[in-house]
C-alpha cells in the first residue's frame, strides 16, 4: 500500500515529506515505544507509529530502514524533530489517534 | 645505567609538559617499606624477600637514617656478616628528594647519580616514599596512554572518496542525548555512498547505534570508532570506565542497570548488547571495573562476484 494511502488512514498531518515517498510501497507497520525493540525487528522498509516523542525515535527510525514516523495519541513533535526528518530524509506525521486505533487503522488498511 | 636523553630542545612539549607537571608525590610509591637500624642483615634479606623490593630505607620515629640496598646485603652474604645490623651496611647519607619536586627534576638525578632509589620526604623532612625508575616509567606511560587516546581521538583522518579503506573516529559523550545517534546516522550514509547492500547496511547502523547509544548511556564517555575496508566493516566501542561487573550477564537479553531517564528515551531495555551481537558477523566484548569496555563488532562483506570468461555464451536479454 502506498504511504499516502496508509497516512490518510490514521487521518495524519504530515509534518514534513519528501514527495517522492508518497508512493513507497509500505508493507509492514512497527507499532512499538521501546526503540530497543525496534532495532530488534527485521521489518523491510517499515512505517514506524510510536507515541515515543524524540530524536531517538527519528533516528531509530532511520537505522532500521523505515520510510516514516506517525506519532500517535495527539503528541506535537518539536519543530527540531521535523528539521532532523528532513535532514534523515524521513516522512514525520502526527494523529490524534492512540496508538492502539492507529495500529488498528493501520492494520485493516493493510488487510491484516 | 644508560643516561636518560631529555633535553628540551628535543623532546616534543606535551612530553615536557607532562614531566614539569607532574611531581613526585604522583609517581613516587606510598606504601613504604622501611626497617631499624638494629635490625639484621637476615631481617633485611627476609623484608626483601615478602615485600618483593630491592632497596630499603632505614626509619626510625619518621627520621631517614639512610638506605640499604640488595648490593648491600651480597655485601654481607661475602663476607658471612648476616647477624650483623643493618646500620653497619647501610649508606648513610642517602640521596633524597622532596615530594613536591616537578618530575624533571628527578629524572636529572637518575643521571646525575648511580642510585636505583631516591626515598621521598615531605616538608617536614618524614619520609613519605619511595621513588624508582619503575614507578616513574608506570606513571610516565599511564599519562602517555592517556594523552595519545586524546590525541587519536581528535585526530580523523581525511576522507578521500576514491579510498578503499574508511576510518573515523567519534567522540561519544556522556548522557549526550542530543548527539547520541549522529555518529550511525553519518556511518549509514558513508555505506550507501559505498554502494554496500541495503540488509549489510541495516545490521551495521543497528550495532553502531546500539554501541553509541549504550556509550551515551552507560559510559563515562568514550569513543565509536568506525572502519570500513573491501571486505570488510568494523564497529569498535571504546571506554574508560565504569567498567562492566559481569559481562555474561550484559549480555543477556533483558538484563539492564538501565536508570528511569534512559527507560523514558524507548531504551535501556537490556537488548542493547545481544541485539549488537545478533546483527554482527563477529562479536567480542571485553570490560574490566574501573578501566573500561571495549566492544568490536564485524560485518564480512561477500566478495566481489568474478565476471564470467569472456568465452561463455551469453544469454539473449528479451527486449535488449
Amino acid at each position: 500500500m502506498k504511504l499516502s494511502e496508509l497516512l490518510q488512514a490514521v487521518e495524519a498531518e504530515v509534518l514534513w515529506s519528501d514527495p517522492a515517498h508518497d508512493a513507497t510501497d509500505v508493507a509492514n507497520v512497527i507499532s512499538s515505544d521501546l526503540m530497543s525493540d525496534v532495532l530488534m525487528m527485521d521489518a523491510e522498509q517499515p512505517l514506524l507509529l510510536s507515541s515515543l516523542v524524540s530524536d531517538q525515535s527519528l533516528r531509530t527510525a532511520n537505522v532500521v530502514g523505515a520510510v516514516a514516523l506517525v506519532v500517535a495519541n495527539g503528541k506535537i513533535p518539536p519543530p527540531n524533530m521535523v528539521e532532523l526528518a528532513q535532514e534523515l530524509g524521513i516522512t514525520l506525521a502526527r494523529t490524534e489517534m492512540a496508538k492502539f486505533e492507529a495500529s488498528v487503522a493501520l492494520g485493516k488498511a493493510l488487510g491484516r | 645505567m644508560e643516561p636518560l636523553q631529555l633535553t628540551a630542545e628535543q623532546s616534543p612539549l606535551l612530553f615536557l609538559e607532562l614531566l614539569y607537571k607532574l611531581r613526585v608525590r604522583d609517581v613516587m610509591a606510598k606504601d613504604l617499606v622501611t626497617i631499624a637500624r638494629s635490625a639484621t642483615m637476615r631481617d633485611l634479606k627476609r623484608l626483601m624477600q615478602e615485600r618483593k623490593v630491592s632497596g630499603v630505607p632505614v626509619v626510625e620515629n619518621k627520621r631517614l637514617y639512610g638506605i640499604v640496598s640488595i648490593e648491600d646485603l651480597i655485601q654481607a652474604l661475602e663476607k658471612n656478616r648476616m647477624d650483623a645490623p643493618v646500620s653497619e651496611f647501610m649508606a648513610p647519607n642517602a640521596v633524597t628528594v622532596e615530594e613536591n619536586m616537578p618530575l624533571s627534576i628527578v629524572m636529572s638525578y637518575f643521571n646525575k647519580y648511580d642510585y636505583r632509589r631516591f626515598p621521598v620526604l615531605n616538608a617536614s623532612n618524614e619520609p613519605v616514599g619511595i621513588i624508582t625508575a619503575r614507578s616513574i616509567n608506570s606513571r610516565l606511560l599511564m599519562e602517555l596512554f592517556r594523552e595519545l587516546a586524546r590525541i587519536e581521538n581528535q585526530y580523523v583522518l581525511p576522507v578521500d572518496d576514491n579510498a578503499t579503506c574508511y576510518f573515523k573516529t567519534y567522540r561519544i559523550q556522556k548522557a549526550d542525548f542530543d548527539n547520541a545517534g549522529k555518529a550511525s546516522t553519518e556511518i549509514k550514509n558513508v555505506l550507501r555512498d559505498r554502494g554496500i547492500a541495503a540488509k549489510t547496511i541495516r545490521r551495521v547502523a543497528i550495532a553502531a547505534y546500539e554501541l553509541e547509544i549504550n556509550l551515551a548511556v552507560h559510559s563515562d564517555g568514550g569513543t565509536l570508532t568506525f572502519r570500513a575496508d573491501e571486505d570488510e566493516i568494523q564497529i569498535v566501542s571504546k571506554d574508560q570506565g565504569p567498567g562492566i561487573a559481569d559481562v555474561s550477564l550484559a549480555m543477556k537479553e533483558g538484563w539492564t542497570t538501565a536508570n528511569e531517564w534512559v527507560k523514558a528515551m524507548g531504551f535501556g531495555a537490556g537488548m542493547g548488547l545481544p541485539n549488537a551481537k545478533r546483527v554482527a558477523d563477529e562479536f567480542h566484548i571485553a570490560s574490566a571495573l574501573g578501566v573500561g569496555t571495549n566492544v568490536t563488532a564485524r560485518f564480512i562483506l561477500p566478495k566481489a562476484v568474478p565476471t564470467p570468461p569472456a568465452s561463455l555464451p551469453t544469454a539473449a536479454v528479451p527486449g535488449a
